[in-house]
């Protein structure tokens, strides 16, 4: 048994946490953060080992030991999933990401008065939950900018202060300056996709990705090896939060973190304040506590919801901060559509180089573009990449169904993947999804983890018209870029039954009020002044676009409010 | 490449050759006469250990059903001149060591889908897989695939045929270390060069095939042959 008091305790050290770890450790505040694994170093990753990491999922959850559920709907039951895609270890899933750092449209903020504004409210499904954010872009982007230049994010501006600039995204909200470091560098899948897409009249670019193009901050450029989404980075050159923010912690002197730390209750007193959380040990002891004048929940979406439905007390009997009944609903995920290309006149090479999302088009994403008649709202990003976003063979085969005619085994499998391994590539429609409040996360009655914690178990089909539609109109799309690249072959990949993409967002939403929301835009708690909820499962809608910037750029404006404001007068940051 | 993959499939074949003989069975697949050629030379020889080239096994699977798998993941992923297969990447040793180690879970989905397998095969052919020809073998692979195939419960045909599938491109394509890919030829099949440290501008612009002349794994490097 372990009892230790500090000023702020932080469960879940990853992209949220590691920030506001670094953040108010740096303003004076002692810091114990919690992680269920361990801490790894860029030594760790030295091995390029594709089965390992990507096959394997060494640096995810084992689906055995901490499983989270689905099932399509209420009627039926839920069961584990095969591949949980995010953290298992200090750094969360920004040791195995893709890096790639998207600041969000200004109209993401705003879905619904947007869409109202310019399509009507019938524009909007009548089941959909989707709410404006508590806060706009141009409140966010000095954070954006913030998180930009502490990672090395590499890109080209499409639009400073208003003016667009070509070669960069046109479509993106306006900056004030320009990324800290220039694209990374270009290769066959860019060659091929922003020749494909020009001749279509699209604005392709490419992606902005927090891999160091150059040397950064003591950090070496990235050396293109190819061993990236899924991955640790070797060298050190993808900004992960082990290389960024935790060293930044570690300096203060004023940072503990606990190791293999599994936190199953945050308490609170009979007030109803927090007064620091519960965990099991390395050893599985089970009372150990870290007592905190601040408590911050920042795992990712399902133990940030199920800590809080496991934290139930009297006073909140449906999850602790539960008063609005808003926890664990208006799920989202990003349902990915792929069109596989393959050539017979030229190599690609996909194995080379960064791996997620190499270069991109914005054109068919958010409200770019007009929905008038289509039958859907919002849009997709569309990339262009390995097909299992990570470039090796076994990923490739595993991610990509050869074209129709070919089969998936035997000599002519064999022949098609020794023909066209290097010479093919992938592009991936990464889809928005709307919230919808039967969509949920709560407490598998059936399925327990390691720790003997019910699962999360997640109630959640995408497949309503809103969503099936804009899923066809963007393989359409997608197809005539395959065959505008003057592909031999080009086909797509299926859609999946119905369970959920990656990128899980929601459950634990902000709001301007106390009761369409759980969180205020500083994921404080409504309820519970001293507890904050900080991650991608406060988003109100889920945009095209890869959510890890955003996260945190949202933790460093609550670190900022909680250093400035709420350390002078502990309390509510918004009046409800 | 092409001129050493033909003498080891003579080797390979000729040690099939021996094996039926000894046996006194009809034309059996070359896999399956190899692990019966171990299982003799085991039985002969008791006290000494003799695995055959790039079929070896012994940390789970029984001879019997090392000999099922092999032939199995043969048809999957077929070896030919110049076209390394599962036979010749020794896809029977990842699997058979990850179901000693990683896949330690799995190992009574295989013993009781192996099962299954030759109870279908005995029902429906009267013999068991590894004696069956390709194209009966096929017909046999693709009636797991599509679920048709009886006599499966748990496993059922299409879980053991897709995971067969998975871990034949798993032994196929991972690092040597786990056990398969040997001496690359999955890698070489696909012209995947490993673990390079370094792609340089000109390797990332190039529309040529990638001009390094090493794979790279996580212990072994090799030259790369071309034909």
């Amino acid at each position: 048994m372990a009892t230790e008091k500090t000023d702020v305790v932080i469960v879940g050290v990853g992209a949220a946490g590691g920030i506001l770890a670094a953040e108010l450790a740096k303003a004076g505040f002692k810091v114990i953060g919690l992680e269920r694994g361990p801490r790894l170093a860029t030594k760790d990753f030295a091995p390029q080992d594709e089965l390992r990491y990507f096959q394997r999922q060494d640096l995810r959850p084992d689906v055995r030991r901490q499983p989270v559920t689905w099932r399509p709907n209420t009627k039926s039951r839920a069961t584990p999933i095969a591949s949980q895609s995010y953290g298992n270890q200090a750094g969360g899933g920004t040791v195995h990401y893709g890096a790639v750092s998207w600041r969000f449209h200004e109209d993401d903020f705003r879905v619904r008065s947007h869409t109202i504004e310019r399509y009507g409210r019938t524009a909007i499904p009548e089941d959909s939950s989707v709410i404006d954010w508590p806060l706009s872009y141009t409140e966010l982007e000095p954070y954006y900018d913030r998180i930009e230049y502490e990672l090395g994010v590499s890109g080209k501006a499409g639009n400073l202060r208003g003016q667009k600039i070509a070669g960069g995204n046109v479509f993106e909200a306006p900056r004030q300056r320009e990324f800290p470091l220039p694209p990374l560098q270009l290769d066959q899948v860019g060659v091929n996709f922003d020749a494909a897409c020009k001749k279509l009249g699209y604005h392709p670019f490419s992606t902005p990705r927090a891999i160091l193009s150059q040397p950064y901050k003591g950090r070496p450029a990235c050396a293109y090896c190819g061993y990236c989404q899924g991955f640790g980075c070797h060298i050190g050159a993808k900004s992960s939060t082990l290389v960024t923010n935790l060293p930044d912690a570690d300096a203060t002197g004023n940072f503990k973190l606990l190791t293999n730390a599994m936190v199953y209750r945050v308490n609170t007193d009979n007030s109803g304040r927090a007064t620091g959380v519960s965990y099991y040990g390395p050893d599985g002891s089970r009372d150990n506590t870290v007592e905190a004048e601040i408590v911050i929940v920042a795992p990712f979406i399902y133990d940030a919801v199920r800590l809080l439905l496991l934290s139930k007390t009297e006073k909140f009997p449906d999850g602790l901060a539960n008063s609005s009944g808003h926890l664990g609903k208006h799920l989202m995920s990003h349902i990915q559509t792929r069109v596989f290309a393959a050539f017979d006149d030229r190599h690609i090479n996909i194995y080379m180089g960064p791996s997620a999302q190499k270069h991109t088009i914005d054109d068919l994403n958010a409200d770019n573009f007009d929905h008038s008649g289509l039958g859907f709202i919002r849009g997709s990003q569309i990339s262009a990449n390995p097909a299992a976003i990570e470039g090796g063979p076994i990923g490739t085969m595993m991610a990509m169904p050869p074209p129709p005619g070919v089969p998936r085994w035997g000599e002519g499998y064999r022949d098609f993947f020794a023909k066209y391994y290097t010479r093919y590539m992938a592009m991936t429609g990464q889809t928005e999804e709307l919230p919808y409040p039967g969509q949920t996360i709560d407490l598998d009655p059936d399925v327990r983890d390691a720790w003997n914690l019910p699962a999360p178990r997640m109630t959640y089909d995408w497949r309503r018209p809103n969503e099936t539609k804009r899923l066809e109109f963007i393989t359409a799309k997608i197809t005539e870029i395959g065959r505008a690249m003057g592909a031999t072959h080009v086909w797509p990949s299926g859609f999946s039954p119905g369970a959920p993409g990656s990128h899980h967002q929601g459950g634990v939403r902000m709001g301007a009020n106390p009761k369409e929301s759980v969180v205020n835009k500083y994921g404080q708690s409504w309820d519970i002044p001293n507890l904050f909820v900080i991650g991608s499962a406060n988003f109100c809608s889920s945009s095209g676009f890869n959510p890890t910037l955003t996260i945190q750029a949202l933790a460093y404006l609550s670190a900022d409010a909680i250093v400035k404001s709420y350390r002078k007068s502990p309390g509510p940051l918004v009046r409800a | 490449m092409l001129e050493l993959d033909e003498a080891r499939r003579a080797f390979l074949l000729r040690a099939a050759m021996t094996a039926v003989a000894g046996a006194g069975v009809g034309a059996v697949p070359t896999s399956l006469a190899q692990a019966q050629q171990h299982h003799q030379q085991s039985a002969a020889q008791p006290a000494v250990h003799q695995h055959p080239p790039s079929t070896g096994h012994g940390a789970f699977l029984n001879a019997d059903d090392a000999a099922t798998v092999a032939a199995f993941t043969e048809r999957l992923m077929p070896g030919a001149p110049g076209k390394p297969g599962a036979l010749d990447a020794g896809v029977l040793n990842y699997i058979d060591l990850a179901l000693a180690g990683a896949y330690a879970h799995l190992q009574d989905f295989y013993r009781r889908g192996l099962t299954s397998l030759e109870a279908y095969c005995q029902k429906t052919y009267k013999t068991s897989f590894v004696a069956l020809g390709a194209a009966r073998q096929d017909e046999v692979i693709r009636a797991l695939e599509t679920g048709k195939a009886t006599e499966f419960g748990w496993p059922r045909p299409q879980a053991f045929f897709n995971t067969l599938r998975t871990h034949t491109i798993e032994g196929m394509f991972s690092d040597p270390i786990y056990g398969g890919n040997k001496d690359f030829a999955g890698w070489r099949l696909v012209g995947f060069p490993g673990a390079i440290p370094v792609f340089t501008t000109e390797d990332m612009l190039s529309k040529e095939a990638y001009a390094g002349k090493e794979i790279i794994g996580l212990q072994a490097r090799a030259p790369v042959r071309r034909a």
